[in-house]
């Protein structure tokens, strides 16, 4: 008899630690416990044995059916534990819930990386206001009093302020160079500063053209400052935003508040410098117009032109955003529309 | 403005060794944009000079010829329908595989072998305008193909180089050209290569006047707006046509080629930069006078369009009346005539301002205007003369000068600049030395002189950089250094000077809303334009109170400037929903208001008042009105901790014309309101175009904030004692306010101390909820400072707020 008991202790055993469900497991335990059940059967022949045997038969059974039922409570345990808190068959290739959809504008993303970029270089940032006075957007620039510019074809004139000159005519802002002069007049020198901002040109739009769009100013006035210094600030700037080293190449430029002036260029960053149609088959890419003020400018800010100089570059927002990421039209920016807008993160 | 290399070359000789791609790059670099190099040659590839050997009849169409034709050792058979064949003609193949267009129009194809009406052809004989000569070879009747006959070139010969047509164009950016007026024409650009590696330039034998039978005069009245009028008078002419090489070259260079004396003016212009200008003397009668027009003179155009002159123009007139508008264009009398055989050759400069305004105020930016308006050197004109007095020689062999005046009333002085070698090292990062910026200087036409002891030089600058492009030392350094080449400096790293670390509260709080905006409340940053439209105005501030607005618009419709962001963005809510149904928007920028002139930087200077205002709206299904308006609510309840700055508070003091009757709040700051928060008005938003949508929206002053110092948190021990969270549902009338439950629990103080928080939870009427009444859930935090809390000690503080709430606004517990 005790043979039967050992022999059914080691294979319940075994089978109670096999069980890999609770389903597996409850077959188990009425195989075992069950009114059909293997300890069920061998106390059934304890009529046939010798009654002086019968109490540790009896004993034995008991015994083994609480190893049994231990073993079955804490396998269940075991098993409910290691099973998953959902399901066995969860989808894990259903898509994840996403977070808040807001985000900034891809400008304002850029103009960020900008501005952390200067900051570190120990560049303050302005921030002036849109409508200015001919005197800011064109005088203290050395524009000439017949430039082009001035005339209603590129600027927005405000209507009941249009009729006076300098200080009396009020415009859209064209550019931002005009309020580095408000910086000047309004800290001390020397000078390090970024200013960004929206400016307004009447133009005829097109996937090129807008009326508003974004410029990102720098400018640097001291002592001493020599161009190439400025190509070194240039090539650090584009290799934040666009990730790698960039090629940059300044080359003779005109504008009227520099002297001398650049056009700053970039490598093509779509074909390597080997030509392609983004850069109109040479390679590079203009990307900003920069110099050193022009004496005028620093006599507009009350800085004597013999002592100080500088390095000034104006950044096209929108034009370095569609550079880095294939935008193939300007006024998408102006858009308001949250398909294209979506796509910055 | 495009060149030909070719007639570069006549001025300056380019060794081999300087590649074109080289060529372009260094003056790209140096000097002007090349923004295109073309391979003339190119576009006549695979055509050849042909010669028509035998005409036959084509079997199956009348009007088609087939044409034996020698292409250069071989005959082929070519259909052609051209009207002027004849054997023994010489003519343009285009042979397969060359680029023709059908008839001169439409897009460019390529010739194959085909069959023409059932008979194979060897490609085409072409018309000039089939493959882009039409101009050159232009014809009248239909169906006429080029004669290449007088060209003597054998057949087979390429036809660009029967043509001598190899040749390279280079196409120039006209804005790098804005301040060096000295660059205009081939000459100048010659010049300048001459400079940037120091090649001999071609010099102009000036011409000398001989003594004339006639003597007209030249006056000058204004000599401030004309400068110099060189006037030659020139018999034993005839209009015919002007040689193919110089037909050619002007062709090449995008102008038509007239006839041989508007050919020459206008040869010259190209070559030298200077306009000149031919007019037939026979309808001059008497003098020539440069002089201010008469208020409303009136004159009369070749093409039969009459101006109306004023005071501000200048003229060019004879004894009777004007005949051309000075420096801009001839008039009808003011013209080369198929007749012509004698005319008054016009050499003259003009000040550029006034050429620009005459030429801006009859919409007539011609080529000549272009070119005045930019500020030409008058000594110019000595080269134009020669140039063109050796033409006049050389094509008509009876030219006869009758009569020559130089009224030169303004010599050009040459700028003198002062440039100390120090200064110069010191802005260059570089110390060149004297002698190499000498000869530099020297190769762009300025004489240097050294000065004190050699520390500094005296610069004379040559006349066609005197008119105002060089006059500072900033000038001079340019000048060196692009010479030297950009490229040619040494990188030098950026000094810096540490003072103190960048602490800008202002900026960083515009940068922290933006950011709290996009990120933590999921809103969508926009951009619009300042110009808002008329229909949205109407929709939103319909009387347009204190709005600026701008005189010449983008479109009558967009007259008003924003003084608020809202029209901007509601524009863009009305376009998003056509896709979206639920989102949420917001934008930052200035608006502006016609009030408070004034400038804190120069006192003469009176702004108007703008200001910086951060705009949102959150968009959803009209049913959930409600919770929109409570996630802006709460959008600008948090703004303050999360950016920073003073605190914020709600009232109703003054409702936005665009909000709801009902659901509006200003927004307060240190008492003054700062902005407003609402839900848009059915009224509003229907004439926005938003239906079945309702709109959610705050306007807030961001220049009206203040920021806080610094990052500003307040530490609190963590709780040594369990708290509870104890919700509490009350039945209450519809009408009581969250706020006065809010009074009732907080205002009078707990006696235990145990009350640590009260919030709102939820507030809800529906079918369980009787008529006139709501449910209201709030949850305490209860809890001792000082032991742990028995539940009877808890339900007794739930009960006395109960009990406040009750005394205060009354209704009844429900749970």
């Amino acid at each position: 008899m005790k043979e039967k008991f050992d022999s059914l202790k080691a294979s319940g055993e075994e089978r109670i630690s096999a069980a890999k469900t609770i389903a597996e497991l409850q077959d188990v335990k009425a195989s075992l416990l069950g009114k059909q059940g293997a300890l069920t059967d061998i106390l059934k022949e304890i009529p046939k044995a010798d009654p002086s045997l019968r109490p540790e038969i009896g004993r034995m059974a008991n015994e083994l059916k609480d190893i049994f039922t231990k073993l079955i409570d804490s396998r269940t345990e075991e098993i409910r534990l290691a099973d998953s808190a959902i399901s066995a068959d969860f989808d894990l290739t259903a898509p994840g819930l996403p977070p808040l959809e807001g985000g900034l504008h891809p400008i304002t993303q850029m103009c960020y990386d900008l501005n952390d970029t200067f900051r570190s270089m120990g560049f303050e940032i302005f921030q002036e206001s849109d409508i200015t006075s001919e005197l800011y957007a064109f005088d203290n620039l050395n524009f000439a009093p017949d430039h082009p510019a001035r005339e209603n074809m590129d600027t927005y004139w405000l209507a009941g302020h249009d009729a006076g000159r300098g200080p009396d005519r009020l415009a859209l802002r064209p550019h931002l160079t005009g309020a580095s002069v408000r910086y000047l007049q309004t800290h001390k020198p020397p000078y390090r500063f970024v200013y960004p901002g929206r400016v307004y040109r009447n133009e005829t739009t097109d996937a090129r053209h807008e009326r508003a769009f974004f410029q990102y100013e720098a400018l640097i006035v001291d002592r001493e400052f020599t161009f190439s210094a400025g190509k070194v600030m240039i090539k650090s700037i584009l290799s934040k935003v666009f990730g790698r080293d960039v090629p940059v190449r300044m080359r003779v430029g005109f504008f009227p508040f520099v002297e001398p002036g650049y056009e700053i260029d970039m490598g093509c960053l779509v074909c390597g410098g080997v030509g392609c149609s983004v850069c109109k088959h040479v390679g590079w890419i203009e990307i900003m117009p920069g110099g050193a003020p022009h004496p005028n400018v620093l006599r507009a800010a009350n800085l004597d032109p013999a002592e100080f100089t500088g390095f000034y570059v104006n950044i096209g927002l929108d034009r370095l955003v569609m550079m880095r990421y294939g935008v193939d039209d300007v006024r998408l920016f102006h858009g308001g529309d949250l398909r294209f807008l979506r796509q910055f993160k | 403005m495009k060149l030909s290399l070719d007639w570069i070359k006549d001025y300056v000789k380019i060794p081999d060794s300087i590649e074109m791609s080289r060529l372009a790059y260094d003056l790209t670099m140096s000097t002007v944009e090349v923004e295109n190099v073309a391979d003339l040659g190119a576009q006549f590839s695979g055509m050849v000079v042909g010669e028509i050997k035998e005409i036959l009849p084509h079997p199956n169409a009348d009007r088609l010829r087939l044409c034996e034709t020698d292409i250069g050792g071989e005959t082929k058979e070519i259909v052609c329908g051209g009207t002027n064949l004849a054997a023994g003609m010489k003519v343009a193949v285009a042979k397969p595989g060359a680029t023709v267009k059908w008839h001169g129009a439409g897009d460019p194809v390529v010739i194959k072998n085909a069959k023409v009406r059932g008979i194979e052809s060897y490609g085409m004989i072409c018309a000039s305008s089939e493959i882009g000569l039409f101009d050159l070879f232009p014809f009248t009747e239909e169906a006429t193909i080029v004669d290449l006959s007088a060209f003597g070139a054998r057949p087979g010969a390429p036809l660009s180089e029967a043509l001598e047509l190899d040749d390279v164009i280079l196409e120039i950016d006209n804005r790098s050209l804005t301040n060096r007026p000295d660059l205009w024409g081939h000459y100048g650009i010659a010049r300048e290569i001459s400079a940037l590696y120091d090649l001999p330039l071609a010099e102009f034998t000036p011409y000398a006047p001989q003594p004339c039978d006639r003597s007209f005069t030249v006056q000058i009245d204004d000599p401030s707006r004309c400068f110099r009028y060189i006037g030659v008078e020139i018999g034993g002419l005839s209009v015919k046509q002007s040689p193919f090489k110089v037909r050619s070259r002007i062709w090449r260079v995008g102008m038509r080629p007239i006839n041989a004396i508007v050919d020459i003016t206008n040869y010259v212009m190209l070559a030298v930069g200077q306009p000149t200008h031919a007019f037939d003397s026979d309808n001059i009668k008497g003098h020539i006078t440069v002089r201010r027009a008469r208020d409303a003179e009136k004159l009369l155009l070749l093409n039969g369009r009459e101006l109306s002159l004023s005071r501000e123009d200048l003229v060019i007139a004879d004894d009777e009346a004007s005949v051309g508008l000075a420096g801009v264009m001839g008039g009808a009398k003011d013209s080369v005539l198929p007749t012509t055989d004698r005319v008054i050759l016009e050499i003259a400069d003009f000040e550029a301002i006034s050429i620009r305004r005459t030429a801006a105020r009859h919409e007539a930016r011609t080529e000549a205007a272009i070119r005045y308006e930019k500020g030409l050197d008058p000594e110019r004109g000595d080269i134009a003369l020669s140039l063109s007095m050796k033409m006049f020689a050389e094509f008509f062999s009876g030219m006869k000068v009758t009569g020559f005046r130089d009224n030169y009333p303004n010599k050009l002085e040459r700028a003198s600049v002062d440039v100390s070698l120090d200064w110069l090292a010191s802005r260059l990062g570089k110390r060149i030395e004297s002698p190499d910026i000498e000869k530099m200087l020297t190769r762009l036409g300025f004489a240097v002189t050294f000065t004190n002891g050699g520390k500094d030089m005296r610069v004379a600058v040559p006349t066609w950089r005197s008119t105002g492009d060089v006059s500072l030392p900033d000038d001079i350094m340019e000048e060196v250094a692009r010479l030297y080449g950009f490229e040619n400096f040494e990188a030098a790293p950026i000094a810096t000077s540490f003072t103190s670390a960048i602490n800008q509260r202002e900026i960083d709080m515009d940068r922290g809303i933006r950011e709290y905006l996009a990120f933590r409340c999921g809103m969508q940053e926009i951009f619009s334009y300042p110009w808002v439209r008329g229909e949205y105005l109407d929709a939103i501030f319909p009387n347009r109170e204190g709005m600026l607005s701008i005189s010449a618009p983008p479109s009558p419709d967009e007259k008003y400037i924003r003084s608020s962001l809202l029209p901007g963005l509601l524009k863009s809510v009305s376009e998003n929903l056509r896709f979206f149904g639920e989102f949420a928007l917001f934008e930052s920028a200035q608006v502006f208001k016609d009030g408070d002139y004034s400038s804190p930087y120069d006192k003469r200077e009176f702004l108007p008042c703008q200001r910086r205002n951060a705009c949102g709206v959150i968009v959803g299904a009209s049913g959930e009105a409600g919770v929109l308006f409570r996630r802006a609510k709460g959008i600008i309840e948090w703004l303050p901790r999360y950016a920073h700055i003073e605190s914020l508070t709600f009232a109703q003091r003054e409702k936005p014309v665009w909000a709801d009757a009902v659901v509006w709040l200003n927004i307060i700051s240190n008492d003054a309101a700062v902005g407003s928060l609402a839900l848009l008005s059915k009224k509003t938003a229907l004439g926005c175009g938003i239906k079945n949508s309702a709109a959610a929206v705050f306007e807030l002053d961001i220049d009206a904030l203040k920021p806080l110092p610094s990052r500003t948190n307040k530490f609190e021990h963590l709780p040594e004692y369990p708290r509870t969270e104890y919700d509490i549902s009350m039945l209450l009338d519809a009408s009581v306010k969250w706020e006065d439950v809010y009074k009732a629990v907080t205002s009078k103080k707990d006696p235990e101390n145990l009350i640590r928080g009260v919030s709102f939870i939820d507030e809800y009427r529906g079918s369980q909820i009787p008529e006139g009444k709501k449910s209201l859930t709030l949850r305490l935090i209860i809890g001792s400072l000082t032991k742990t809390l028995t539940s009877a000690e808890i339900e007794s503080c739930a009960g006395t707020v109960i009990k406040r709430i009750k005394k205060a606004v009354g209704g009844e517990l429900r749970n």
